[in-house]
């Protein structure tokens, strides 16, 4: 029987969102000690799980590992400002890292243009400063707090491993200075040619510290291996656990058409994502906008808010709502508003009933490092519109599980909502041959391959 | 019962004792305050020797207090550093050199150096020896003492505009905050710096006691080194004053 692995995670984003302070639950319901159980709690009113990888991803993968035998007692550090230091839920212990509200601003700021800069929307000139800047004093201080947060808590667990996630966590397995195997999550796009030059000896150098790094695609990898990345290296696609996305009911399905005002005969297409510019809105709605006088019963229902890093109890960011802003007036000047719904955040519920009641979905991004929401729509059987440069096209063999189109083309968007509006075979065939492709993304594939990268890395 | 006289001479010798641990005390920290500007290692190795030099002459004194004879001690202690200087000759050479490559000879671990007949990269400097990786992935150990005796050519990119500063802080230091105020620090210093390269710490060994660090500082112009390190140094004496007084 091999080894339970001892591991330590660590991701920016926490799994749960606090509505209210440590003390704040403490007048709530008298003593808590610490770690305090999630459920004990109230899931709404004093805390929220967070959208995206984190809680998709990452966290049902810890609790399947968990259930299997291969890891035991998991401990995850994250920032998380409001709330307790620790909290506990499925065998997992998560620990807080919590920062002054100033020393989040700098850092979500700094974090930003990191993130910009990757994506190839900062300009060379506008990072030089940037290194100057007391923001970047603050990003370096939340990496070097996660960094020693890790080693106090491998001191009293003795960690197998180290496992970090994302762009914005790089500089941590450098800051340790630790002998222990440290894995590495790159969830963003990679395209070498895009890292500024002032960045690249130190970005290869924090690459290099780690045993291996993840890719959420193979292009990704291949671009990281150009860059000069020496250590080992895997693609493994980013997964989710099937089970969760349940059939909604026929009273649920309806529920929802209702709260958001569509009536029995519209004909639905989907958006989900984070309001966030790179996530592409404005392409589906001026794609849309092209079809809207030869499809007058169709409408475009775009689900999403801002991230972690948008909240007001996250980082503080408001680029969503200057988002939105933007859309809505794009909406409006375009002469859609009646046809076009921003539904804001979904529950999983409302989100199950969305994917069944659409026709379509569309993934419009500009850069995406995969894209699980295609994933999720093809749970679903429905056909998915995907944009060529998100990393999940990778999948996507266009006109057999899907259509790829180019994102900065919105007539070549809008032919492809045409045809799958028109050709009613042919959506429900990229329906069933994208619920074929969506094994690929099953939970139990991803985990057997992330338990592989971790056991080759500690021997057992 | 010990008598009276003995008694006093004892009692003379403890005060001798606590006199020289004050006076050591005391020296230590005068030269820390005196020398801010100094590398640490070399202030620190001052402090050393100063300190052990004032325990020596003390406890002889002291000794001689006791009615011992201290001539035949001295001797033996003599005798016993001339046999260890003949016998450990080389070994000392090369600890002493590696002593001096340590402040003044500019490579350290991951640099491209050509010594003598000899190039790679520097993957390990011990006490007596460096280890090069040749690019045909063969080990060369070349003795510390050559690094004093031969010309040592850095071939690193950028090597020539890098001022690496050790700093060895208590093991209980908020290391976030510590390095936040050294940055800061440097970040006031920006008009002598390289702007492409940021100033960045990096732990290079933690122990029970202590956080060895380094902070790597991209220079403008290379003729301002010592100016710079010695501002640099004097900023970090007085953040680690600061972290001790607010404590």
């Amino acid at each position: 029987m091999m080894a339970k692995i001892s591991l330590c995670v660590s991701s920016q984003t926490p799994l749960v969102r606090f509505n209210l302070s440590y003390g704040d639950l403490i007048k709530k319901y008298g003593r808590l000690s610490l770690p305090i159980n999630l459920t004990n709690l109230a899931e709404g009113d004093d805390y929220e799980f967070n959208a995206g990888g984190v809680t998709r991803m990452v966290f049902p993968l810890l609790k399947r590992m968990l259930d299997t035998g291969i890891l035991k007692s998991p401990q995850w550090v994250s920032l998380n400002s409001i709330g307790p230091e620790t909290i506990t839920t499925s065998g997992i212990t998560f620990h807080h890292v919590q920062l002054e509200k100033e020393r989040v601003k700098g850092y979500g700021l700094a974090k930003e243009s990191i993130w910009q800069a990757l994506h190839g929307i900062q300009k060379e000139g506008n990072l030089s400063p940037l290194l100057w800047q007391d923001e970047f004093i603050d990003y370096t201080y939340y990496n070097r707090s996660c960094s020693e947060l890790a080693l106090q808590l491998d001191k009293e667990n003795d960690f197998d491993l180290f496992y970090i996630h994302d762009f914005q966590q790089l500089p941590m397995a450098h800051m340790m200075h630790a002998i222990k195997p440290k894995i590495f999550r790159w969830h963003i796009p990679f395209d070498e040619s895009l890292v500024p030059d002032l960045w690249r000896h130190s970005l290869a150098s924090y690459f290099n510290s780690y045993d291996v790094v993840i890719a959420s695609c193979r292009r990704y990898l291949e671009s990281l291996k150009r860059f000069g990345y020496k250590g080992k290296s895997s693609h493994i696609y980013p997964y989710i656990d099937q089970d969760t996305y349940k059939k909604p009911s026929q009273s649920e399905v309806g529920e929802f058409s209702h709260k958001f005002g569509i009536g029995e005969d519209d004909r639905v297409v989907l958006m989900v994502a984070r309001l966030d510019p790179m996530k592409g809105q404005d392409r589906a709605i001026r794609g849309f906008a092209k079809i809207k006088k030869n499809f007058t019963d169709v409408k475009l229902v775009v689900a999403g808010n801002g991230s972690f890093s948008s909240s007001k109890r996250g980082i503080g960011l408001s680029k969503a709502e200057r988002w939105l802003g933007k859309l809505r007036e794009l909406v409006k000047a375009l002469g859609v508003e009646d046809s076009v719904i921003f539904t804001g955040h979904l529950t999983h519920k409302e989100l199950q009933a969305a994917y069944e009641r659409c026709e379509l979905t569309v993934l419009p991004s500009v850069l995406e490092g995969f894209g699980l929401v295609v994933v999720e729509s093809w749970l679903y059987k429905k056909p998915a519109v995907v944009s060529l440069t998100a990393g999940v096209a990778e999948l996507v063999k266009h006109e057999e599980n899907g259509l790829l189109f180019n994102p900065d083309d919105s007539d070549d968007l809008a032919n492809k909502f045409s045809t799958l509006l028109t050709n009613q075979n042919l959506a429900s065939a990229l329906g069933e041959n994208g619920f074929i492709t969506s094994r690929r993304c099953f939970l139990e594939r991803g985990m057997k391959a992330e338990a592989k990268v971790m056991q080759d890395l500690v021997g057992y | 019962m010990i008598p009276y006289d003995v008694m006093i001479k004892i009692v003379i010798f403890a005060v001798i004792v606590a006199t020289t641990a004050v006076l050591a005390k005391i020296l230590g920290l005068l030269i820390k305050g005196m020398f801010k500007t100094w590398v640490p290692a070399v202030r620190t190795h001052v402090q050393r020797v100063v300190s052990v030099s004032i325990w020596v002459v003390g406890l002889i004194f002291a000794i001689e207090q006791l009615g011992l004879r201290t001539d035949l001690f001295l001797l033996i202690l003599g005798l016993l550093g001339v046999g260890a200087l003949l016998a450990l000759r080389d070994t000392l050479e090369n600890i002493g050199a590696k002593y001096f490559s340590d402040v003044y000879i500019p490579f350290k671990v991951g640099d491209m150096i050509k010594v003598g007949n000899s190039s790679g990269k520097v993957i390990e400097i011990n006490p007596v020896t460096t280890v090069l990786l040749t690019d045909d992935k063969r080990l060369v150990s070349v003795p510390n003492s050559v690094f004093v005796r031969e010309k040592v050519v850095n071939m690193t990119p950028h090597v020539w505009k890098e001022i690496l500063v050790p700093i060895t802080v208590n093991g209980d230091v908020d290391l976030p905050e510590f390095e936040s105020e050294v940055l800061k620090a440097c970040h006031r210093m920006r008009r002598y710096l390289d702007d492409r390269f940021p100033p960045i710490l990096t732990v290079k060994g933690r122990g029970k006691q202590h956080v060895d660090l380094v902070l790597t500082l991209m220079v403008k112009e290379p003729s301002k080194k010592n100016e710079i390190i010695s501002s640099v140094n004097q900023k970090i004496s007085e953040i680690e004053d600061k972290i001790k007084r607010e404590k």
